[in-house]
């Protein structure tokens, strides 16, 4: 418990701190923010997700979600101040979304577009989680968008879209 | 000297029945992309989890799919009902087919 909960303390701290600045700063279109000097954060705007960019993230839209509609918004994804190292981009993923025995949140897939390996996590849930809440930290190579999806249990989908400037490579 | 696998699990110190918690997680693992050299210029081989299974009383409630591009040593956290005590257990694989246990008792406080 002492080894880790100073860093876990840490990262939270931090992001609560970006939550704060993201809130205040977003415009009602979505426009680029600069969060820090190393670091700038773009949200995509609800009506105009960005684009697939390659044939791995064509074929991981295609295996996980066969061409269903993916909705804007129900899931947040935020990205705390750090993500000028590549190495540790802290993630955190929210969603109001029910988490019930009748509905409930299936599965969330965590998609950087031009990391070599791009879905870099998917995870499969049942009812007895709490409603969507986690944190985690990934690895960028590069400035890329990163997607956020939500699958419910009863198919549809939801999703949010940030895009992240990381200049220190974290994958090789 | 790092030992692979070693997990350390983070519970609130009191929980009630039917309370939603916050579970935290980190796991020691290289992680490792396949895609970086060493001191020697010698390609430091792909080595990282890949599956992990979460069980809650004998019963599986989650299952993550990693890559290399999860960090270092993964930390996670996430939301729990505690519906019922019991031990929450994470069972983590990697790509060298390597398994690693790490387990917790979820025992609600007394009134």
């Amino acid at each position: 418990m002492s080894l880790n909960e100073p860093i876990e303390r840490r990262h939270f701290l931090q992001a609560l701190g970006l939550l704060g600045a993201v809130a205040t700063v977003e415009g009602a279109s979505g426009a680029a923010h600069r969060l820090s000097a190393a670091v700038r954060v773009t949200r995509a705007d609800p009506g105009d997700p960005p684009p697939i960019p390659n044939e791995v993230v064509q074929r991981i839209y295609a295996e996980r979600f066969q061409g269903r509609p993916i909705q804007t918004g129900r899931i947040t994804l935020d990205i705390p101040l750090m993500a000028e190292d590549g190495r540790y981009v802290p993630v955190i993923i929210e969603s109001d979304l029910p988490q019930t025995e009748e509905q409930y949140l299936k599965s969330v897939f965590l998609i950087v577009d031009h990391n070599p390996d791009p879905l870099v996590t998917a995870y499969h849930f049942t009812p007895v989680l709490g409603p969507l809440k986690l944190q985690t930290r990934i690895k960028m190579k590069r400035t890329s968008w990163i997607r956020a999806i939500a699958e419910t249990s009863s198919g549809e989908l939801y999703a949010d879209y940030l895009k992240v400037e990381t200049s220190l490579n974290g994958c090789g | 000297m790092p030992e692979t696998g070693k997990t350390r699990i983070v519970l609130p110190e009191r929980i009630g029945r039917d309370e939603v918690i916050r579970v935290q997680v980190i796991v020691q693992h290289p992680m490792d992309t396949g895609f970086f050299r060493d001191a020697n210029a010698v390609i430091i081989p792909a080595w990282f989890i890949h599956d992990v299974r979460v069980s809650y009383g004998g019963e599986e409630i989650a299952r993550f799919e990693w890559t290399s591009g999860v960090s270092k040593d993964p930390m996670l956290s996430f939301q729990l009902r505690a519906v019922r005590e019991g031990p929450l257990t994470f069972v983590w694989r990697d790509n060298r087919d390597r398994e690693y246990t790490g387990s917790t008792e979820i025992k609600f406080a007394a009134a």
